[in-house]
């Protein structure tokens, strides 16, 4: 049975857990934007706040995934099998690129931008929204996109604690050393990964093209 | 609307123990252009920002229009002051109608009445609004940009303008022409002007009074034609004449 047949009669069960894959890293990279971009600007506001925040989101990045999904199973209410912890390992992954790409998104505005912006009488709250977040979004937006592609190669291994998605397969061939089943997990995982770069990128092309070069 | 008086009352200002500013006192008539004039690191820029409250006065006070600066909300100040700036400053993300209707955008004017002072303060400024109100400031020349920001800082009506070498980006011919559409749209509007310039052909061409500054301390103050036929020490004489 050549690696094609395989595929043809197992495209359903590959479909199911592409989508699930999809939509685990939709979740995960969803909530990672909502905490992480809030949190990003406040601490272009609270300057104290940067150390701590950064510093938790980079030793996050520094325990490897299985390790992390393994030390999240035991604790209690956000722990155990299943998907609930693989999202939330899936978030705090997602933490670190989009907040740091906040925070230097918004520190690289132009000071002469700035200061123009204060003394026409912008406040704080107005600067950040009118100003600040605006020419900070291609940074930002390039921070989401590195999370999800991480996320989407992150998913795989959140197989492992039985979350689903295409690593279930990948697993399941490892086990059972069918390279045909590994494969089938592998390549639609590594396309997703691809497609969604590609298409963020153009998002954020797009995105640039229509808000104008955040240069002078 | 007539300027409004701006007086600074033995202002003292240090940044990090240098003394900046020590006891300047300076007193700028409704409606002049006074031209703020010395080298770089003088202190004229940190005396044009003590104005709308950019910064602070360490001690003695700053006044416009007779009432002390730091009994205003820095933010309403600021909305009633115009403020132009080198390298301009402008909201790249903006249209340059955008970027020119801003502060009457934060003061809750309606969109119709913004997009019309926009296209009015763009044909004040010699800029046709419908050529170049719905561009993005970089694709301007430098000497349009400068031109934008001049008519930011009078969209809302303001009875001071501030300005802070607002030419300084452009090449020679274009400045010559921007500074004289200057002096005419000053005379034209009787604003106050607080302009600062290290450029001293820009200071006698542009001001009703020049205000020498050196080392945090206001050197000599009087009209271009009594500056240059006497100046008040061996400073002043070697500024304007470096120049000549």
């Amino acid at each position: 049975m050549s690696f094609l047949e395989f595929l043809a009669g197992r495209w359903t069960e590959i479909l199911g857990l592409t989508l699930e894959h999809v939509v685990l890293v939709v979740i995960s990279t969803v909530a990672g934007v909502l905490i992480a971009v809030p949190l990003g600007l406040a601490i272009t506001r609270i300057p104290a706040l940067g150390r701590p925040v950064l510093g938790f989101a980079g030793v996050i990045q520094t325990v490897p995934s299985l390790a992390l999904f393994g030390l999240l199973i035991p604790l209690p209410l956000i722990g155990g099998i299943g998907s609930r912890t693989a999202i939330i390992a899936l978030v705090l992954y997602a933490l670190l690129p989009i907040l740091r790409n906040t925070v230097t998104g918004v520190r690289q505005v132009d000071p002469a931008i700035l200061d123009a912006a204060n003394g026409m009488g912008m406040t704080d709250w107005q600067r950040l929204t009118l100003v600040e977040v605006p020419l900070a979004l291609p940074s930002i937006f390039s921070g989401i996109r590195i999370a999800t592609v991480v996320g989407v190669g992150l998913v795989t291994i959140a197989a492992a604690v039985g979350a689903g998605g295409l690593g279930s397969l990948i697993f399941r061939g490892l086990a059972m050393l069918d390279s045909r089943l590994l494969f089938a997990g592998a390549i639609p995982s590594a396309i997703l990964a691809l497609l969604a770069d590609a298409g963020l990128a153009m998002l954020e092309a797009r995105l640039v093209a229509s808000r104008g070069a955040p240069t002078s | 609307m007539t300027g409004v008086a701006i007086s600074f009352r033995e202002v003292t200002k240090s940044f990090d123990e240098k003394l900046v500013l020590d006891r300047v006192s300076l007193d700028v008539s409704p409606g002049e252009v006074l031209v703020l004039l010395g080298r770089s690191g003088c202190g004229k820029t940190t005396l044009l920002r003590l104005v709308n409250r950019l910064v602070d006065a360490d001690a003695g006070g700053v006044y416009v229009g007779g009432r002390e600066v730091a009994d205003w909300d820095p933010v309403e100040l600021r909305r009633g002051i115009g403020y132009a700036i080198q390298g301009v400053g402008l909201l790249p993300h903006l249209s340059v109608g955008e970027n020119v209707s801003l502060v009457p955008r934060l003061l809750g004017w309606n969109p119709d009445r913004r997009r019309e002072r926009a296209a009015e303060m763009l044909r004040l400024v010699g800029l046709d609004p419908r050529e170049h109100g719905g561009r993005r400031p970089d694709q301007l020349s430098g000497g349009q940009r400068q031109r934008v920001g001049v008519a930011r800082a009078l969209a809302a009506d303001p009875q001071a303008l501030l300005m802070d070498e607002p030419f300084g980006a452009v090449d020679p011919i274009g400045r010559r022409s921007l500074q004289e559409e200057f002096r005419s749209l000053s005379q034209e509007l009787g604003k106050t002007v607080l302009f600062v310039t290290h450029d001293v052909t820009e200071a006698f061409r542009l001001a009703d009074r020049i205000a020498v500054v050196a080392d945090g301390g206001i050197r000599q103050v009087g009209t271009p034609g009594e500056i240059r036929d006497s100046p008040a020490d061996a400073l002043v004489r070697g500024l304007i004449e470096g120049a000549a």
